[in-house]
Protein backbone atom coordinates (compact mmCIF):
# COMPACT_ATOMS: atom_id res chain seq x y z
CA UNK A 1 0.00 0.00 0.00
CA UNK A 2 2.87 2.35 0.83
CA UNK A 3 4.38 1.60 -2.56
CA UNK A 4 1.08 2.32 -4.28
CA UNK A 5 0.80 5.63 -2.48
CA UNK A 6 4.38 6.41 -3.42
CA UNK A 7 3.39 6.37 -7.11
CA UNK A 8 2.02 9.86 -6.60
CA UNK A 9 5.52 11.12 -5.78
CA UNK A 10 6.66 11.05 -9.38
CA UNK A 11 9.30 13.71 -8.88
CA UNK A 12 11.19 11.36 -6.60
CA UNK A 13 10.96 8.12 -8.58
CA UNK A 14 10.88 9.33 -12.21
CA UNK A 15 14.63 10.10 -12.55
CA UNK A 16 15.51 6.64 -11.31
CA UNK A 17 13.32 4.61 -13.64
CA UNK A 18 15.56 4.76 -16.69
CA UNK A 19 18.75 3.63 -14.87
CA UNK A 20 16.76 0.80 -13.31
CA UNK A 21 15.40 -0.17 -16.73
CA UNK A 22 18.95 -0.34 -17.94
CA UNK A 23 20.13 -2.39 -14.96
CA UNK A 24 17.15 -4.71 -14.67
CA UNK A 25 16.22 -4.99 -18.32
CA UNK A 26 18.95 -4.22 -20.81
CA UNK A 27 21.65 -5.83 -18.73
CA UNK A 28 19.50 -8.96 -18.41
CA UNK A 29 19.04 -9.42 -22.14
CA UNK A 30 22.15 -11.59 -22.68
CA UNK A 31 21.21 -14.14 -20.04
CA UNK A 32 17.62 -14.23 -21.25
CA UNK A 33 18.72 -14.76 -24.85
CA UNK A 34 21.15 -17.44 -23.79
CA UNK A 35 18.41 -19.34 -22.01
CA UNK A 36 15.96 -18.85 -24.87
CA UNK A 37 18.43 -20.08 -27.46
CA UNK A 38 18.96 -23.38 -25.74
CA UNK A 39 15.30 -23.67 -24.91
CA UNK A 40 14.46 -23.37 -28.60
CA UNK A 41 17.08 -25.94 -29.55
CA UNK A 42 15.93 -28.43 -26.93
CA UNK A 43 12.27 -27.93 -27.81
CA UNK A 44 12.89 -28.61 -31.48
CA UNK A 45 14.85 -31.76 -30.67
CA UNK A 46 12.20 -32.89 -28.20
CA UNK A 47 9.47 -32.29 -30.77
CA UNK A 48 11.29 -34.43 -33.27
CA UNK A 49 11.65 -37.17 -30.66
CA UNK A 50 7.96 -37.00 -29.72
CA UNK A 51 6.43 -36.63 -33.16
CA UNK A 52 8.45 -39.16 -35.14
CA UNK A 53 6.19 -41.63 -36.88
CA UNK A 54 2.94 -40.29 -35.54
CA UNK A 55 2.54 -36.60 -36.21
CA UNK A 56 3.56 -34.56 -39.26
CA UNK A 57 6.93 -32.95 -38.70
CA UNK A 58 5.66 -29.47 -39.43
CA UNK A 59 4.08 -29.64 -35.99
CA UNK A 60 7.61 -29.03 -34.68
CA UNK A 61 7.10 -25.39 -35.67
CA UNK A 62 3.71 -25.28 -33.94
CA UNK A 63 5.05 -26.76 -30.73
CA UNK A 64 8.17 -24.60 -30.63
CA UNK A 65 6.23 -21.42 -31.39
CA UNK A 66 3.33 -21.97 -29.06
CA UNK A 67 5.43 -23.25 -26.19
CA UNK A 68 8.02 -20.51 -26.30
CA UNK A 69 5.55 -17.68 -26.90
CA UNK A 70 3.03 -18.65 -24.27
CA UNK A 71 4.93 -20.54 -21.61
CA UNK A 72 8.64 -21.18 -21.69
CA UNK A 73 9.63 -17.73 -22.93
CA UNK A 74 7.93 -15.76 -20.14
CA UNK A 75 8.44 -18.33 -17.37
CA UNK A 76 12.08 -19.22 -18.00
CA UNK A 77 12.97 -15.56 -18.55
CA UNK A 78 11.04 -14.66 -15.41
CA UNK A 79 12.80 -17.33 -13.36
CA UNK A 80 16.18 -16.30 -14.69
CA UNK A 81 15.47 -12.66 -13.90
CA UNK A 82 14.06 -13.63 -10.52
CA UNK A 83 17.49 -14.97 -9.66
CA UNK A 84 19.41 -12.13 -11.20
CA UNK A 85 17.17 -9.11 -10.66
CA UNK A 86 15.38 -10.24 -7.49
CA UNK A 87 18.64 -11.09 -5.78
CA UNK A 88 20.22 -7.87 -6.98
CA UNK A 89 17.40 -5.72 -5.67
CA UNK A 90 17.08 -7.57 -2.37
CA UNK A 91 20.80 -7.43 -1.71
CA UNK A 92 21.07 -3.77 -2.66
CA UNK A 93 18.10 -2.57 -0.68
CA UNK A 94 18.89 -4.93 2.21
CA UNK A 95 22.40 -3.59 2.40
CA UNK A 96 21.02 -0.06 2.39
CA UNK A 97 18.69 -1.09 5.18
CA UNK A 98 21.37 -2.68 7.39
CA UNK A 99 23.77 0.19 6.73
CA UNK A 100 21.04 2.63 7.69
CA UNK A 101 21.02 4.35 4.30
CA UNK A 102 17.28 3.87 4.19
CA UNK A 103 17.02 5.57 7.52
CA UNK A 104 19.15 8.38 6.14
CA UNK A 105 16.73 8.76 3.21
CA UNK A 106 13.85 9.02 5.64
CA UNK A 107 15.85 11.56 7.63
CA UNK A 108 16.28 13.58 4.45
CA UNK A 109 12.48 13.45 3.94
CA UNK A 110 12.66 10.94 1.09
CA UNK A 111 10.07 8.27 0.99
CA UNK A 112 12.03 5.01 0.61
CA UNK A 113 9.15 3.53 -1.35
CA UNK A 114 9.26 6.37 -3.84
CA UNK A 115 13.01 6.37 -4.04
CA UNK A 116 13.77 2.68 -3.99
CA UNK A 117 10.66 0.57 -4.65
CA UNK A 118 8.63 2.38 -7.33
CA UNK A 119 11.46 2.86 -9.87
CA UNK A 120 12.49 -0.77 -9.58
CA UNK A 121 8.96 -2.13 -9.81
CA UNK A 122 8.13 0.11 -12.78
CA UNK A 123 11.37 -0.85 -14.47
CA UNK A 124 10.56 -4.51 -13.87
CA UNK A 125 7.01 -4.18 -15.22
CA UNK A 126 8.25 -2.41 -18.34
CA UNK A 127 11.42 -4.37 -19.05
CA UNK A 128 10.40 -7.94 -18.28
CA UNK A 129 8.07 -8.01 -21.34
CA UNK A 130 10.80 -6.46 -23.45
CA UNK A 131 13.34 -9.03 -22.43
CA UNK A 132 10.75 -11.78 -22.82
CA UNK A 133 9.82 -10.62 -26.33
CA UNK A 134 13.44 -10.72 -27.40
CA UNK A 135 13.84 -14.11 -25.74
CA UNK A 136 10.83 -15.45 -27.58
CA UNK A 137 12.14 -14.20 -30.91
CA UNK A 138 15.53 -15.74 -30.28
CA UNK A 139 14.04 -18.98 -28.97
CA UNK A 140 11.84 -19.46 -32.03
CA UNK A 141 14.73 -18.59 -34.30
CA UNK A 142 16.93 -21.11 -32.53
CA UNK A 143 14.23 -23.74 -32.90
CA UNK A 144 13.87 -22.95 -36.59
CA UNK A 145 17.63 -23.19 -37.20
CA UNK A 146 17.75 -26.44 -35.28
CA UNK A 147 14.82 -27.83 -37.24
CA UNK A 148 16.25 -27.10 -40.66
CA UNK A 149 19.76 -28.22 -39.76
CA UNK A 150 19.25 -31.16 -37.45
CA UNK A 151 15.71 -32.40 -38.11
CA UNK A 152 15.65 -32.52 -41.89
CA UNK A 153 12.79 -30.05 -41.88
CA UNK A 154 12.41 -27.30 -44.46
CA UNK A 155 11.86 -23.66 -43.60
CA UNK A 156 8.44 -23.77 -45.28
CA UNK A 157 7.37 -26.71 -43.17
CA UNK A 158 8.57 -25.09 -39.97
CA UNK A 159 6.83 -21.80 -40.82
CA UNK A 160 3.67 -23.68 -41.75
CA UNK A 161 3.63 -25.27 -38.32
CA UNK A 162 4.51 -21.98 -36.66
CA UNK A 163 1.55 -20.25 -38.29
CA UNK A 164 -0.78 -23.20 -37.94
CA UNK A 165 -2.24 -22.40 -34.53
CA UNK A 166 -0.89 -18.88 -34.15
CA UNK A 167 -3.19 -16.30 -32.62
CA UNK A 168 -2.27 -12.75 -31.65
CA UNK A 169 -3.31 -13.69 -28.17
CA UNK A 170 -0.27 -15.95 -27.98
CA UNK A 171 1.96 -12.87 -28.00
CA UNK A 172 0.08 -10.56 -25.69
CA UNK A 173 -0.66 -13.40 -23.29
CA UNK A 174 3.09 -14.07 -22.89
CA UNK A 175 3.94 -10.39 -22.56
CA UNK A 176 1.19 -9.79 -20.01
CA UNK A 177 2.50 -12.66 -17.94
CA UNK A 178 6.02 -11.30 -18.22
CA UNK A 179 4.89 -7.88 -16.95
CA UNK A 180 3.20 -9.49 -13.96
CA UNK A 181 6.33 -11.54 -13.29
CA UNK A 182 8.39 -8.36 -13.42
CA UNK A 183 6.14 -6.70 -10.87
CA UNK A 184 6.23 -9.74 -8.58
CA UNK A 185 9.99 -10.28 -8.74
CA UNK A 186 10.92 -6.64 -8.19
CA UNK A 187 8.32 -6.17 -5.49
CA UNK A 188 9.56 -9.28 -3.68
CA UNK A 189 13.16 -8.06 -3.95
CA UNK A 190 12.31 -4.60 -2.66
CA UNK A 191 10.12 -5.81 0.19
CA UNK A 192 12.65 -8.44 1.29
CA UNK A 193 15.39 -5.85 1.07
CA UNK A 194 13.49 -3.33 3.14
CA UNK A 195 12.67 -6.05 5.67
CA UNK A 196 16.31 -7.01 6.11
CA UNK A 197 17.59 -7.13 9.67
CA UNK A 198 20.78 -8.32 11.29
CA UNK A 199 23.66 -7.31 9.09
CA UNK A 200 25.24 -9.28 6.28
CA UNK A 201 23.68 -12.51 7.39
CA UNK A 202 20.26 -10.92 7.25
CA UNK A 203 21.05 -9.56 3.77
CA UNK A 204 21.99 -13.02 2.55
CA UNK A 205 18.94 -14.60 4.15
CA UNK A 206 16.52 -12.05 2.73
CA UNK A 207 18.18 -12.16 -0.67
CA UNK A 208 17.62 -15.86 -0.81
CA UNK A 209 14.10 -15.38 0.43
CA UNK A 210 13.44 -12.74 -2.26
CA UNK A 211 14.58 -15.10 -4.99
CA UNK A 212 12.48 -17.94 -3.63
CA UNK A 213 9.41 -15.76 -3.24
CA UNK A 214 9.95 -14.30 -6.70
CA UNK A 215 10.14 -17.78 -8.26
CA UNK A 216 7.09 -18.96 -6.36
CA UNK A 217 5.19 -15.86 -7.37
CA UNK A 218 6.09 -16.48 -11.01
CA UNK A 219 4.73 -20.04 -10.91
CA UNK A 220 1.57 -18.98 -9.06
CA UNK A 221 0.96 -16.10 -11.46
CA UNK A 222 1.62 -18.41 -14.40
CA UNK A 223 -1.13 -20.72 -13.23
CA UNK A 224 -3.38 -17.76 -12.44
CA UNK A 225 -3.11 -16.22 -15.89
CA UNK A 226 -3.62 -19.58 -17.53
CA UNK A 227 -6.73 -20.05 -15.47
CA UNK A 228 -8.06 -16.56 -16.16
CA UNK A 229 -7.11 -15.98 -19.79
CA UNK A 230 -7.09 -19.38 -21.49
CA UNK B 1 26.31 7.58 -18.12
CA UNK B 2 22.77 8.89 -18.17
CA UNK B 3 22.88 9.36 -21.91
CA UNK B 4 24.23 5.88 -22.40
CA UNK B 5 21.39 4.46 -20.30
CA UNK B 6 18.85 6.30 -22.38
CA UNK B 7 20.40 5.13 -25.60
CA UNK B 8 20.60 1.50 -24.59
CA UNK B 9 17.14 1.38 -23.10
CA UNK B 10 15.66 3.16 -26.08
CA UNK B 11 17.48 0.91 -28.48
CA UNK B 12 16.27 -2.23 -26.75
CA UNK B 13 12.72 -0.94 -26.51
CA UNK B 14 12.71 0.01 -30.18
CA UNK B 15 14.21 -3.28 -31.20
CA UNK B 16 11.67 -5.15 -29.13
CA UNK B 17 8.83 -3.15 -30.57
CA UNK B 18 9.98 -3.89 -34.09
CA UNK B 19 10.43 -7.58 -33.31
CA UNK B 20 7.00 -7.92 -31.74
CA UNK B 21 5.10 -6.02 -34.42
CA UNK B 22 6.94 -7.58 -37.32
CA UNK B 23 6.65 -11.04 -35.79
CA UNK B 24 2.95 -10.69 -35.15
CA UNK B 25 2.30 -9.47 -38.68
CA UNK B 26 4.45 -12.15 -40.21
CA UNK B 27 2.90 -14.94 -38.21
CA UNK B 28 -0.65 -13.82 -38.95
CA UNK B 29 0.27 -13.36 -42.63
CA UNK B 30 -1.13 -9.87 -42.48
CA UNK B 31 -0.32 -7.36 -45.13
CA UNK B 32 -0.69 -3.78 -43.94
CA UNK B 33 -1.05 -2.41 -47.46
CA UNK B 34 -3.45 -5.10 -48.58
CA UNK B 35 -7.12 -4.24 -48.65
CA UNK B 36 -9.62 -6.77 -47.54
CA UNK B 37 -13.38 -7.12 -47.73
CA UNK B 38 -15.51 -8.41 -44.90
CA UNK B 39 -18.14 -11.09 -45.50
CA UNK B 40 -20.34 -12.83 -43.02
CA UNK B 41 -21.08 -16.54 -43.23
CA UNK B 42 -23.91 -18.17 -41.35
CA UNK B 43 -23.59 -21.67 -39.90
CA UNK B 44 -25.73 -23.94 -37.79
CA UNK B 45 -22.51 -24.79 -35.92
CA UNK B 46 -18.92 -23.93 -36.73
CA UNK B 47 -17.33 -27.07 -35.31
CA UNK B 48 -13.64 -26.37 -34.62
CA UNK B 49 -13.47 -23.18 -36.68
CA UNK B 50 -11.78 -20.41 -34.72
CA UNK B 51 -10.73 -16.81 -35.40
CA UNK B 52 -7.55 -16.77 -37.42
CA UNK B 53 -8.39 -19.94 -39.31
CA UNK B 54 -7.59 -19.73 -43.02
CA UNK B 55 -10.22 -19.03 -45.65
CA UNK B 56 -9.49 -20.79 -48.91
CA UNK B 57 -11.03 -20.70 -52.34
CA UNK B 58 -10.26 -23.52 -54.73
CA UNK B 59 -7.41 -24.53 -52.44
CA UNK B 60 -5.75 -21.11 -52.33
CA UNK B 61 -5.70 -19.05 -49.16
CA UNK B 62 -7.70 -15.89 -49.77
CA UNK B 63 -8.29 -14.63 -46.24
CA UNK B 64 -8.91 -15.55 -42.65
CA UNK B 65 -11.69 -15.90 -40.13
CA UNK B 66 -11.92 -12.61 -38.29
CA UNK B 67 -14.49 -13.35 -35.61
CA UNK B 68 -17.17 -15.84 -34.63
CA UNK B 69 -20.33 -15.06 -32.69
CA UNK B 70 -23.71 -16.50 -31.87
CA UNK B 71 -26.63 -15.00 -33.80
CA UNK B 72 -30.06 -16.27 -32.79
CA UNK B 73 -30.19 -19.90 -33.76
CA UNK B 74 -27.14 -19.63 -36.01
CA UNK B 75 -23.45 -18.89 -35.65
CA UNK B 76 -22.00 -16.09 -37.74
CA UNK B 77 -18.38 -15.93 -38.80
CA UNK B 78 -16.74 -12.80 -40.17
CA UNK B 79 -14.47 -13.66 -43.07
CA UNK B 80 -11.77 -11.26 -44.18
CA UNK B 81 -11.16 -11.92 -47.84
CA UNK B 82 -8.39 -10.25 -49.80
CA UNK B 83 -9.72 -7.75 -52.26
CA UNK B 84 -9.16 -8.62 -55.86
CA UNK B 85 -10.12 -12.23 -55.36
CA UNK B 86 -12.84 -13.14 -57.82
CA UNK B 87 -15.40 -14.94 -55.72
CA UNK B 88 -18.22 -17.04 -57.15
CA UNK B 89 -21.52 -15.33 -57.89
CA UNK B 90 -23.40 -17.29 -55.26
CA UNK B 91 -20.82 -18.13 -52.61
CA UNK B 92 -21.24 -20.57 -49.74
CA UNK B 93 -18.80 -21.63 -47.06
CA UNK B 94 -17.88 -25.06 -45.78
CA UNK B 95 -16.05 -25.33 -42.47
CA UNK B 96 -14.04 -28.49 -42.23
CA UNK B 97 -11.15 -30.06 -40.43
CA UNK B 98 -8.07 -29.79 -42.57
CA UNK B 99 -6.08 -32.55 -40.95
CA UNK B 100 -6.25 -35.15 -38.24
CA UNK B 101 -4.78 -32.70 -35.76
CA UNK B 102 -7.53 -30.19 -35.26
CA UNK B 103 -6.74 -27.63 -37.93
CA UNK B 104 -9.95 -26.14 -39.25
CA UNK B 105 -10.49 -23.88 -42.17
CA UNK B 106 -13.30 -22.28 -44.15
CA UNK B 107 -13.57 -23.07 -47.83
CA UNK B 108 -15.53 -20.84 -50.17
CA UNK B 109 -17.53 -22.72 -52.77
CA UNK B 110 -20.15 -21.84 -55.31
CA UNK B 111 -23.74 -22.62 -54.45
CA UNK B 112 -24.23 -23.55 -58.09
CA UNK B 113 -21.70 -26.30 -57.62
CA UNK B 114 -23.61 -29.51 -56.81
CA UNK B 115 -22.77 -31.03 -53.43
CA UNK B 116 -22.49 -34.79 -53.09
CA UNK B 117 -23.03 -34.86 -49.36
CA UNK B 118 -26.78 -34.68 -48.53
CA UNK B 119 -26.00 -33.27 -45.06
CA UNK B 120 -24.11 -30.39 -46.61
CA UNK B 121 -27.01 -29.71 -48.96
CA UNK B 122 -29.43 -29.66 -46.02
CA UNK B 123 -27.22 -27.35 -43.95
CA UNK B 124 -26.70 -24.96 -46.85
CA UNK B 125 -30.44 -24.87 -47.45
CA UNK B 126 -31.11 -24.22 -43.75
CA UNK B 127 -28.60 -21.40 -43.42
CA UNK B 128 -29.61 -19.73 -46.67
CA UNK B 129 -33.30 -19.72 -45.77
CA UNK B 130 -33.27 -16.55 -43.58
CA UNK B 131 -31.90 -14.61 -46.54
CA UNK B 132 -29.94 -11.40 -46.21
CA UNK B 133 -26.41 -10.93 -47.47
CA UNK B 134 -25.03 -13.71 -45.26
CA UNK B 135 -23.31 -16.54 -47.03
CA UNK B 136 -24.81 -19.91 -46.18
CA UNK B 137 -22.44 -22.26 -44.44
CA UNK B 138 -22.15 -25.95 -43.69
CA UNK B 139 -19.88 -27.84 -41.35
CA UNK B 140 -18.39 -31.20 -42.06
CA UNK B 141 -17.96 -33.67 -39.19
CA UNK B 142 -14.58 -33.52 -37.56
CA UNK B 143 -12.21 -36.38 -37.05
CA UNK B 144 -13.46 -36.92 -33.51
CA UNK B 145 -17.02 -37.49 -34.71
CA UNK B 146 -15.85 -39.81 -37.44
CA UNK B 147 -13.72 -41.68 -34.94
CA UNK B 148 -16.66 -41.93 -32.54
CA UNK B 149 -18.82 -43.26 -35.38
CA UNK B 150 -16.12 -45.75 -36.27
CA UNK B 151 -15.94 -46.71 -32.61
CA UNK B 152 -19.69 -47.36 -32.52
CA UNK B 153 -19.43 -49.46 -35.67
CA UNK B 154 -16.55 -51.41 -34.18
CA UNK B 155 -18.59 -51.99 -31.01
CA UNK B 156 -21.52 -53.25 -33.08
CA UNK B 157 -19.25 -55.55 -35.03
CA UNK B 158 -17.80 -56.87 -31.78
CA UNK B 159 -21.33 -57.52 -30.47
CA UNK B 160 -22.27 -59.33 -33.67
CA UNK B 161 -19.07 -61.35 -33.50
CA UNK B 162 -19.83 -62.28 -29.89
CA UNK B 163 -23.33 -63.39 -30.85
CA UNK B 164 -21.99 -65.41 -33.73
CA UNK B 165 -19.54 -67.00 -31.33
CA UNK B 166 -22.36 -67.80 -28.91
CA UNK B 167 -24.46 -69.21 -31.72
CA UNK B 168 -21.72 -71.42 -33.05
CA UNK B 169 -21.03 -73.34 -29.86
CA UNK B 170 -20.10 -77.05 -29.87
CA UNK B 171 -23.73 -78.23 -30.27
CA UNK B 172 -24.31 -75.89 -33.14
CA UNK B 173 -21.12 -77.01 -34.79
CA UNK B 174 -22.16 -80.69 -34.40
CA UNK B 175 -25.55 -79.89 -35.90
CA UNK B 176 -23.89 -78.01 -38.65
CA UNK B 177 -21.65 -80.98 -39.37
CA UNK B 178 -24.68 -83.27 -39.39
CA UNK B 179 -26.48 -80.89 -41.70
CA UNK B 180 -23.50 -80.85 -44.00
CA UNK B 181 -23.42 -84.65 -43.96
CA UNK B 182 -27.16 -84.78 -44.74
CA UNK B 183 -26.66 -82.29 -47.42
CA UNK B 184 -23.91 -84.49 -48.87
CA UNK B 185 -26.26 -87.46 -48.94
CA UNK B 186 -28.94 -85.38 -50.59
CA UNK B 187 -26.40 -84.26 -53.11
CA UNK B 188 -25.45 -87.92 -53.83
CA UNK B 189 -29.12 -88.81 -54.34
CA UNK B 190 -29.51 -85.85 -56.54
CA UNK B 191 -26.52 -86.97 -58.60
CA UNK B 192 -28.00 -90.48 -59.03
CA UNK B 193 -31.37 -89.06 -59.91
CA UNK B 194 -29.73 -86.77 -62.39
CA UNK B 195 -27.85 -89.67 -63.95
CA UNK B 196 -31.12 -91.64 -64.29
CA UNK B 197 -32.85 -88.73 -65.78
CA UNK B 198 -30.03 -88.09 -68.16
CA UNK B 199 -30.89 -91.27 -70.21
CA UNK B 200 -34.49 -90.26 -70.43
CA UNK B 201 -33.54 -86.83 -71.28
CA UNK B 202 -31.36 -88.19 -74.06
CA UNK B 203 -34.35 -90.15 -75.38
CA UNK B 204 -36.52 -87.10 -75.18
CA UNK B 205 -33.85 -85.20 -76.96
CA UNK B 206 -33.73 -87.79 -79.70
CA UNK B 207 -37.50 -87.67 -79.99
CA UNK B 208 -37.38 -83.94 -80.09
CA UNK B 209 -34.76 -84.24 -82.78
CA UNK B 210 -36.94 -86.53 -84.81
CA UNK B 211 -39.94 -84.32 -84.23
CA UNK B 212 -37.86 -81.43 -85.30
CA UNK B 213 -37.02 -83.25 -88.53
CA UNK B 214 -40.70 -84.00 -89.06
CA UNK B 215 -41.57 -80.40 -88.38
CA UNK B 216 -38.89 -79.45 -90.83
CA UNK B 217 -40.50 -81.70 -93.46
CA UNK B 218 -43.95 -80.36 -92.67
CA UNK B 219 -42.55 -76.91 -92.88
CA UNK B 220 -41.32 -77.73 -96.37
CA UNK B 221 -44.72 -79.04 -97.34
CA UNK B 222 -46.39 -76.03 -95.86
CA UNK B 223 -44.02 -73.84 -97.74
CA UNK B 224 -44.85 -75.56 -101.02
CA UNK B 225 -48.58 -75.40 -100.18
CA UNK B 226 -48.27 -71.74 -99.44
CA UNK B 227 -46.46 -71.32 -102.72
CA UNK B 228 -49.32 -73.01 -104.47
CA UNK B 229 -51.83 -70.88 -102.62
CA UNK B 230 -49.81 -67.89 -103.54
CA UNK B 231 -49.78 -68.89 -107.18
CA UNK B 232 -53.48 -69.70 -107.01
CA UNK B 233 -54.39 -66.35 -105.60
CA UNK B 234 -52.09 -64.40 -107.79
CA UNK B 235 -54.84 -63.35 -110.37
CA UNK B 236 -57.41 -61.94 -107.98
CA UNK B 237 -58.89 -65.33 -107.39
CA UNK B 238 -58.64 -64.89 -103.71
CA UNK B 239 -60.71 -61.69 -103.94
CA UNK B 240 -63.24 -63.60 -105.99
CA UNK B 241 -63.33 -66.39 -103.42
CA UNK B 242 -63.80 -63.84 -100.71
CA UNK B 243 -66.63 -62.19 -102.64
CA UNK B 244 -68.23 -65.56 -103.22
CA UNK B 245 -67.80 -66.35 -99.59
CA UNK B 246 -69.38 -63.01 -98.67
CA UNK B 247 -72.35 -63.76 -100.98
CA UNK B 248 -72.57 -67.30 -99.63
CA UNK B 249 -72.47 -65.90 -96.13
CA UNK B 250 -75.37 -63.54 -97.01
CA UNK B 251 -77.34 -66.43 -98.44
CA UNK B 252 -76.49 -68.48 -95.44
CA UNK B 253 -77.66 -65.64 -93.20
CA UNK B 254 -80.98 -65.44 -95.15
CA UNK B 255 -81.35 -69.21 -95.01
CA UNK B 256 -80.65 -69.04 -91.34
CA UNK B 257 -83.42 -66.44 -90.94
CA UNK B 258 -85.81 -68.61 -92.92
CA UNK B 259 -84.81 -71.57 -90.83
CA UNK B 260 -85.41 -69.55 -87.68
CA UNK B 261 -88.93 -68.62 -88.99
CA UNK B 262 -89.54 -72.20 -89.96
CA UNK B 263 -88.44 -73.35 -86.55
CA UNK B 264 -90.78 -70.79 -84.94
CA UNK B 265 -93.64 -72.08 -87.11
CA UNK B 266 -92.68 -75.67 -86.34
CA UNK B 267 -92.59 -74.77 -82.67
CA UNK B 268 -96.21 -73.47 -83.06
CA UNK B 269 -97.19 -76.58 -85.02
CA UNK B 270 -95.51 -78.67 -82.39
CA UNK B 271 -97.72 -77.13 -79.72
CA UNK B 272 -100.82 -77.73 -81.83
CA UNK B 273 -99.67 -81.26 -82.52
CA UNK B 274 -99.10 -81.85 -78.83
CA UNK B 275 -102.59 -80.62 -78.08
CA UNK B 276 -104.00 -82.86 -80.85
CA UNK B 277 -102.03 -85.78 -79.61
CA UNK B 278 -103.25 -85.15 -76.09
CA UNK B 279 -106.83 -85.03 -77.33
CA UNK B 280 -106.24 -88.18 -79.37
CA UNK B 281 -104.65 -89.79 -76.40
CA UNK B 282 -107.65 -88.85 -74.31
CA UNK B 283 -109.97 -90.26 -76.94
CA UNK B 284 -107.92 -93.40 -77.29
CA UNK B 285 -107.81 -93.78 -73.54
CA UNK B 286 -111.59 -93.46 -73.49
CA UNK B 287 -111.89 -96.01 -76.29
CA UNK B 288 -109.45 -98.24 -74.48
CA UNK B 289 -111.53 -98.04 -71.36
CA UNK B 290 -114.70 -98.79 -73.35
CA UNK B 291 -116.28 -95.39 -73.07
CA UNK B 292 -118.41 -93.96 -75.83
CA UNK B 293 -119.75 -95.61 -78.95
CA UNK B 294 -116.41 -96.48 -80.43
CA UNK B 295 -115.28 -97.77 -77.07
CA UNK B 296 -118.29 -99.88 -76.77
CA UNK B 297 -117.74 -101.03 -80.32
CA UNK B 298 -114.20 -101.86 -79.53
CA UNK B 299 -114.93 -103.57 -76.23
CA UNK B 300 -118.39 -105.15 -76.74
CA UNK B 301 -118.34 -107.99 -79.34
CA UNK B 302 -122.13 -108.20 -79.37
CA UNK B 303 -122.49 -104.62 -80.39
CA UNK B 304 -119.78 -105.12 -82.94
CA UNK B 305 -121.58 -108.10 -84.35
CA UNK B 306 -124.87 -106.20 -84.40
CA UNK B 307 -123.20 -103.34 -86.10
CA UNK B 308 -121.77 -105.73 -88.69
CA UNK B 309 -125.11 -107.24 -89.16
CA UNK B 310 -126.72 -103.82 -89.44
CA UNK B 311 -124.21 -102.85 -91.97
CA UNK B 312 -124.86 -106.00 -93.94
CA UNK B 313 -128.59 -105.35 -93.79
CA UNK B 314 -128.01 -101.77 -94.84
CA UNK B 315 -125.96 -102.98 -97.82
CA UNK B 316 -128.73 -105.34 -98.74
CA UNK B 317 -131.32 -102.62 -98.42
CA UNK B 318 -129.25 -100.31 -100.61
CA UNK B 319 -128.92 -103.06 -103.16
CA UNK B 320 -132.63 -103.68 -103.06
CA UNK B 321 -133.31 -99.97 -103.42
CA UNK B 322 -130.99 -99.90 -106.42
CA UNK B 323 -132.86 -102.79 -107.93
CA UNK B 324 -136.34 -101.74 -106.98
CA UNK B 325 -136.31 -98.03 -106.42
CA UNK B 326 -140.06 -97.62 -106.92
CA UNK B 327 -140.56 -99.91 -104.07
CA UNK B 328 -139.21 -97.42 -101.86
CA UNK B 329 -139.48 -94.07 -103.65
CA UNK B 330 -142.50 -92.72 -105.48
CA UNK B 331 -142.19 -89.64 -107.64
CA UNK B 332 -145.14 -87.84 -108.95
CA UNK B 333 -145.16 -84.44 -110.53
CA UNK B 334 -148.76 -83.85 -110.35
Amino acid sequence: MDSARALADARTWAPHVLPQMRRLGVDSVPIALFIATFTGIVLALLSKYIFTGAVPMYFVGALVGKTIMMELGPVLTGLALAGRVGANIAAEVGTMRVTEQVDALETLAYNPNSYLVVPRVLAGVLMFPVVTALAVAIGVTAGWITAINLLDLSTLEFVKGLRLFYRFKDIWFGLLKAASFGAAVTLAGCLMGLATRGGAEGVGRNTTRAVVIGCEAILVLDAFWALVLL
Amino acid sequence: MKGRNEFLVGLVLLLTLVVVVAGALWLSESDIGRRESLHVARFRTVGGLTPGAPVTYRGVRVGRVEAIRLADQFVEADLRVYQGVELPGKPAVIAASQSLFGEWGATIISRDQPQDDPNVRVMLAETSRPGGDRWPGATLPDVGQLTAQAGRIATDIAAVAARVQETFDSTAVAELRRSIKDFGEIADKLVRFTENQTGRLNEVTANVERTSDAVLGASGHLESTLARVDSATADGQLQQILNNTRDGTGDLRAASADLRALLASARGQEASLIRTLLAADSILTGIQSGQGTIGLLAKDPALYNETIETMQELRRLIADIQVNPRKYFKFSVF
